[in-house]
């Protein structure tokens, strides 16, 4: 099987609503293409759209207009998403929560729970199946939503501020982890976060956008070698890019280039 | 906690006996406990109290489980679609609002003197309480369940009975709690009104015989039933508390 060019194709895809006081735009007209098995960070300040474009991406919200094309040969969820909360059912267990997408679609129990148990393990939760989610710690909590979402298997991986709500040591130690899982299973992973160092240590590519009105500013491809680790962060070549996107950050929308 | 509880009953059972003792109040004011022991004893014996207590107890369930079913019921149609609950909402706060005592008389002019008209009280007190309790609990569910479900593409069924259902069941068994002592009112007003048998019907015929000491037995019964009901759901809901709350 080869590998889709175009695993994810967008083309002038934009958002507005309408409130109160008119209309307002929520996202400009954006198009990228995206091949199978890349990392894509999106990065910018709030109120840039980047949570609107992977919600867009999703099929949570509709678009104002544009397309987007998800090449994945008609799967019933193509999609895993992870949310910025954990947002386990609070009342199952971890294993009965890594497994509920399964259970949902009709797999049997037994499939299930090895399905599960593999991923409980990948995630490094081994041994807290039994467990409930208030049990645990919130980086626990984010491995598991993270199993949850990789449980059917979608091709494409929408990580929505994933560790915006763990503390840093867990942060870096959750993408080292992330970078494990990826390298492992070959998904197509689209992580939004507003931290530039975490986009630039994880991606292929980072998409830089800006707010009022939110718009894809610019697509930096990183050059840092695979796979990543503790080398990477004393790489200059790393904090070069951190500086660039800090810098793409500040300078007003409109004004680059 | 227990010893303390049991030591307050004690200590109001000696107050009592020392009142009746000390200022000699006749019996037919107020009779000393053991008068009215000996008359519970008398009337389990001779006027088959367990059987009253039975039906009053039948009643009550049988009240409280209708009216919590059609209180969920309710809630979840109300909770989808808000049009039906703005026009049935007068309706439902007539009826909550009109004195349950009104009621009585009209529920047994339409059902008759048996146990109907009284678990159909029953019922319509236990209905506000679940129901508004099904509809907080649904209508505030969080946000992000709603997305989960919407990514995972589930069933309006998967969704009701794996998400909302259990999200919503700390606010049902509250609306339950609460519940609980309403329906005791109830049963007794509906057997007050008309009844040949059940607690309240032993209550009536205590007053018209002027036998005090029926009267404060069957009271002090109605407590203690009440009393266990209210612990038994309450047990329940700090029980599920614990499981359905994250934190």
């Amino acid at each position: 099987m080869s590998q889709s060019e175009r695993m994810i194709d967008i083309a002038g895809v934009h958002k507005t609503f309408v409130a109160d006081h008119g209309t307002v735009t929520a996202l400009e007209p954006v198009s990228i293409t995206i091949k199978e098995g890349e990392f894509i960070s999106i990065v910018g300040p709030s109120g840039c759209g980047k949570s609107t474009l992977l919600r867009l991406i999703s099929g949570l919200d509709q678009a104002s207009g544009g397309s987007i094309k998800l090449d994945v040969s008609g799967r019933k969820r193509p999609v895993g998403f992870v949310f910025q909360e954990p947002v386990l059912l609070p009342w199952k267990t971890i294993i009965d929560n890594v497994r509920f997408p399964l259970d949902t679609s009709g797999i049997s129990r037994g499939q299930g729970d090895k399905t599960a148990l593999d991923l409980i393990k990948m995630v490094g939760l081994a041994g807290f199946e039994k467990a409930l989610p208030r049990q645990l710690s919130g980086g626990m909590r984010q491995r598991a939503a993270i199993a949850r979402a990789l449980s059917d298997d979608p091709p494409i991986l929408l990580m929505d501020e994933p560790f915006s709500a763990v503390d840093l040591l867990t942060r870096d130690n959750l993408n080292d982890e992330l970078l494990r899982i990826w390298q492992s299973t070959g998904k197509t992973i689209l992580l939004v976060t507003h931290s530039v160092e975490e986009a630039a240590y994880l991606a292929d590519r980072v998409m830089v956008m800006t707010a009022r009105p939110g718009k894809l500013k610019c697509v930096h491809n990183v050059e840092l070698l695979r796979p990543r680790g503790e080398e990477t962060k004393l790489d200059p070549a790393y904090h070069a890019l951190v500086a660039q996107l800090r810098r793409d950050l500040r300078t007003p929308a409109g004004e680059a280039h | 906690m227990i010893l303390r509880g049991i030591a307050g009953l004690i200590a109001t059972l000696v107050l009592w006996t020392a009142i009746v003792f000390i200022f000699q109040v006749p019996s037919y004011l107020l009779p000393g406990p053991m008068e009215v022991l000996n008359r519970l004893v008398f009337l389990f014996e001779n006027a088959k109290l367990l059987r009253h207590i039975g039906v009053t107890l039948t009643e009550i369930v049988a009240g409280f489980v209708l009216g919590t079913v059609i209180g969920i019921l309710a809630g979840v149609v109300f909770a989808r679609l808000p049009r039906v609950e703005r026009f049935a909402t007068p309706l439902i706060l007539l009826l909550q609002t009109a004195p349950k005592i009104a009621i009585a008389p009209l529920l047994l002019l339409w059902l008759g003197i048996g146990p109907t008209p009284k678990i159909v009280l029953i019922a319509i007190v236990t209905f506000f309480p679940v129901m508004s309790g099904m509809v907080t609990g649904l209508r505030y569910g969080e946000g992000s369940f709603r997305d989960l479900a919407a990514v995972l593409k589930l069933s309006p069924w998967q969704s009701f009975w794996h998400i909302e259902l259990p999200s919503a069941l700390p606010a049902v068994l509250a609306g339950m709690a609460v519940a609980t002592t309403l329906a005791m009112t109830a049963a007794v007003i509906g057997e007050l009104m008309g009844a040949n048998e059940g607690i309240g019907y032993l209550l009536s015929s205590g007053q018209e015989n002027s036998d005090t000491a029926v009267v404060i037995g069957m009271v002090l019964l109605l407590s203690m039933i009440g009393w266990a009901f209210y612990e038994i759901i309450e047990l329940i809901r700090r029980r599920s508390l614990g499981r359905f709350q994250l934190s």
